[in-house]
């Protein structure tokens, strides 16, 4: 099924508005949008993409086309598995669940913690995804001294993911200040494709 | 704003707001309105009055007259007096290095107002905007009367970097921001997302983004929050660094609860702005 939609002279937010409209009236798999504004190809593309179609855009003069396809039968929200790092590794994926390692002494916890995120780069290429879930999301949140240490392993090409339940769970959802968020369904995909599965 | 009476409380909020960012205190005012009196009727000015002028009452604010005219496009606006110490007036440009700049509302209210208008924002987050637009700046100027405050401007339609520049371009110094630290809505990265940004927001970036510097981890969805047009925004203040921890103490303490310190004016590199 496929939607054309012509929102020249219209001003935001009403391009996105139409569009989402459509998508929801019609559910196209490919959905193609005019406008004459850079604002608005830049909203609706973002729109597109955050509904889970691929996205390419193209100018016309002063019109851009933006056109969205849907991508297989994406059955959640999220269009994830970024290409992270080469494959022919084994896949190690590590799963956070607490802002802190172990029991038994909170501070002795928070030490550990930044050691271990700090030395998980000795893993190299086989670390493949970290998993932040519970208190274990607040590790990526701004006020958090963890933030560094992640954005260094997601340089290295770890792919960071963030539970979005516990991220809203905890009203910490535009804090987030590194990773991608994430839904139970990509989580437990992710277990079963990784080779193995670290607890901490 | 679908409601009248919350439409003249942030317009007459807004209004006063130059003048508390001044350092300055309100003291009389007049109403502006347009109003297309042959389409809407004449309820909806009456309401957006009385929340005006409970807005007044509320900051201790003179409502001496006005003028109204007809006019196909609704409008409400006020023209604020006020009173300020004449060795007191705080202008955008007097920033100084060592100081560090404290915002006291949270950002977002561009994006959330897109939100709004496209149906797509929760009730909570729409009730939760309202009363931060309508919320005078004024427990945050009586701070500021006790604290040495070098520079003062609010936040409204050029977005919090599109009036920190202003303070920036016409200082001579420049600033360092801490983006972690920045007061923002709930939800606004997520309807940032999906696209509901105001055309404003991208006005305000072409505008200003020569003279401003991203560190790489800072990502386009926050970038363009800080460009976001806000209504009836905060005030942003540059204060004496020593102090600045103590302020924001007597800030928040005072019920300035979003209060908070985003960064700070540094010697090099000059009329530019870094924000990390």
């Amino acid at each position: 099924m496929e939607s054309f939609l012509d929102c020249r002279g219209l001003a935001c937010p009403a391009p996105v508005l139409q569009t989402k409209n459509v998508i929801d009236r019609e559910h196209p798999d490919l959905v193609e949008v005019k406008v004459d504004n850079e604002a608005a190809g830049e909203n609706v593309s973002r729109f597109l993409n955050s509904q889970g179609f691929h996205v390419t855009v193209v100018k016309q003069g002063s019109e851009l086309r933006i056109t969205g396809r849907k991508e297989g039968n994406a059955a959640s929200e999220s269009a994830s598995a970024a290409p992270e790092k080469s494959l022919g590794h084994k896949k190690i994926m590590v799963m956070i669940a607490a802002d802190r390692v172990g029991r038994g002494d909170d501070e002795l916890g928070l030490k550990l913690m930044a050691s271990f995120l700090k030395t998980l780069k000795e893993m190299g290429p086989e670390l493949w995804r970290l998993v932040l879930l519970n208190n274990g999301v607040k590790l990526a949140v701004e006020s958090s001294e963890f933030v560094a240490s992640l954005l260094e392993l997601k340089d290295q090409g770890v792919g960071i993911f963030v539970c979005g339940t516990c991220l809203n769970h905890f009203g910490l959802m535009d804090r987030k200040r590194v990773g991608e968020t994430t839904n139970m369904l990509d989580i437990v995909t992710s277990m079963q494709v990784a080779d193995q599965v670290i607890n901490i | 704003m679908d409601d009248p009476y919350w439409f003249g409380q942030i317009a007459a909020a807004n209004a006063m707001s130059d003048v508390y960012a001044m350092g300055g205190i309100p003291k009389t005012a007049m109403n502006l309105v347009g109003f297309p009196s042959k389409e809407m009727d004449i309820s909806v000015l009456r309401r957006i009055i009385e929340g005006g002028l409970d807005k007044m009452r509320e900051a201790g604010v003179v409502l001496v007259g006005g003028h109204t005219i007809d006019d196909p496009e609704l409008k409400y606006g006020l023209s604020v007096t006020g009173f300020v110490h004449p060795d007191r007036v705080l202008v955008k440009r007097s920033l100084r290095p060592g100081d560090r700049l404290i915002l006291t509302k949270p950002l977002g209210t561009g994006i959330i107002a897109t939100a709004i208008k496209g149906s797509l924002a929760s009730i909570d987050i729409e009730e939760r905007v309202t009363r931060m637009m309508a919320t005078l700046n004024r427990d945050a100027a009586e701070v500021m009367g006790f604290f040495p405050v070098h520079a003062c401007t609010d936040i409204t339609g050029f977005g919090f970097l599109g009036h920190l520049a202003e303070m920036v371009a016409s200082s001579g110094w420049g600033v360092r921001i801490d983006s972690a630290r920045l007061p923002i809505l709930p939800e606004t990265a997520g309807y940032a997302n999906m696209g509901l940004i105001p055309a404003g927001a991208y006005r305000n970036r072409d505008y200003r983004k020569n003279m401003i510097d991203f560190a790489p981890s800072v990502e386009r969805v926050l970038q363009d929050i800080l460009f976001d047009p806000q209504t009836s925004g905060g005030l942003l203040i540059s204060v004496d660094g020593g102090r600045a921890d103590e302020m924001l103490n007597a800030l928040v303490e005072k019920g300035v609860a979003n209060a908070s310190i985003v960064g700070e004016v540094v010697t090099e590199p000059k009329e530019r702005i870094m924000v990390y």
